[in-house]
């Protein structure tokens, strides 16, 4: 039997340390095709005779996606690659052009709720997974100059900032930062509040 | 902390994503250690544990291990196990990022290795040649937690 055509276009889609493999749709009239993922990391090209190693949750799958964020998990460049099958027909390997390496995922700013709760400045942040830490700055409006800074390693529910004053407004805006690859996302939009008895009052 | 430790060797600062090897390594450690019957013998404890090593040699004794492993250990641990492999490859993985980080450290010579060192490296080797290669290599990883722990 002639072989399926290999999967083409099969690229990374890696946002915010969550790392997804895609690819085009093997299209064989009448019959269903499913793909089957393996990845291989500079340890088995180095060390391991070129080894491959399978997804087990992409194997045999109608998808063309497969969540590789649990095998990306070094700082290391992998390579990626899939397959089809469909009836008794199997396709050769397509191999992900270049390698991937988790340093170029796109970090996207935090997600970030700025609460005045009576005079007491707060911020709720996204969970964004153990691998992210934040950085929160804040300060009065029209003191720029004089900004506070919070590191926050653990999201809970809400970050306490500061205790205000009556009248100005407090500004507060943050970035992500992961260690593991040492990279920072941009700063989120700032968000202003006031203190005001034990109303919260927004200010953007 | 959020993922990552700076591990101070001597003079040489490596930062390390300890979750997740500590984490790879916990979902496996039932399985790998299961598969080692040699109870009676350590490869890494033997006779002295790793916390006995004078801090001036920890950097010796640090950029050794990670070479051991990467060189000698991981790659004879494969198992039918697909899962266990691939939590395997991801320690193995997250090793050979360290290795590279000690080394340059190393190649700088600021990781010197004295006498005790390399003593205490030799032990280690005679214990892994002792047993057959697989089951060196699967005592070994199974006793990963005694290297990571001495680490933190």
């Amino acid at each position: 039997d002639a072989l399926l055509p290999a999967p083409q276009n099969i690229s990374i889609v890696s946002i915010n340390m969550k790392h997804f493999l895609t690819w085009s749709p093997v299209i064989v009239q009448g019959e269903t095709v499913r793909y089957s993922v393996e990845f291989q990391g500079e340890y088995e090209r180095e060390y391991a005779n070129e080894s491959w190693i399978p997804i087990c949750e992409c194997s045999l799958i109608t998808a063309t996606v497969c969540n590789i964020t649990e095998d990306i998990s070094a700082t290391v460049a992998y390579n990626l690659r899939v397959r089809a099958d469909g009836g008794a027909r199997r396709s050769e390997w397509g191999t992900l052009k270049g390698f991937f390496n988790r340093i170029t995922t796109s970090l996207t700013p935090p997600l970030m709720k700025v609460i005045a709760d009576g005079y007491h400045l707060l911020v709720e942040l996204e969970d964004m997974g153990p691998a992210f830490q934040f950085c929160v700055l804040y300060w009065k409006k029209g003191q720029e100059n004089r900004m506070q800074q919070k590191v926050v390693k653990e999201v809970s529910s809400v970050v306490h900032l500061d205790t205000m004053e009556a009248g100005p407004d407090y500004c507060v805006k943050a970035q992500t930062y992961v260690e593991a690859i040492n990279r920072s996302s941009s700063f989120s939009q700032t968000q202003c509040v006031r203190a005001q008895g034990s109303r919260s009052v927004w200010l953007v | 902390t959020a993922g990552n430790t700076i591990f101070h060797f001597g003079p040489c600062r490596i930062s390390m994503s300890m979750t997740e090897v500590r984490a790879g390594f916990t979902a496996i450690k039932a399985n790998i250690q299961a598969r080692d019957p040699i109870r009676t013998l350590s490869i890494l404890s033997h006779p002295h544990s790793l916390h006995k090593v004078k801090s001036s040699d920890r950097c010796c004794i640090a950029h050794h291990l990670f070479n051991f492993y990467v060189d000698k250990v991981f790659k004879h641990c494969k198992t039918e196990d697909s899962y266990v492999n691939r939590k395997i490859s991801s320690i193995a993985n997250s090793f050979l990022s360290m290795k590279r980080k000690l080394g340059q450290c190393h190649e700088q010579n600021k990781c010197m290795c004295g006498q005790e060192s390399a003593e205490k490296f030799k032990q280690i080797l005679a214990n892994y040649k002792g047993l057959n290669v697989t089951s060196a290599a699967i005592k070994s990883l199974g006793e990963l937690d005694i290297l990571l722990d001495w680490m933190e």
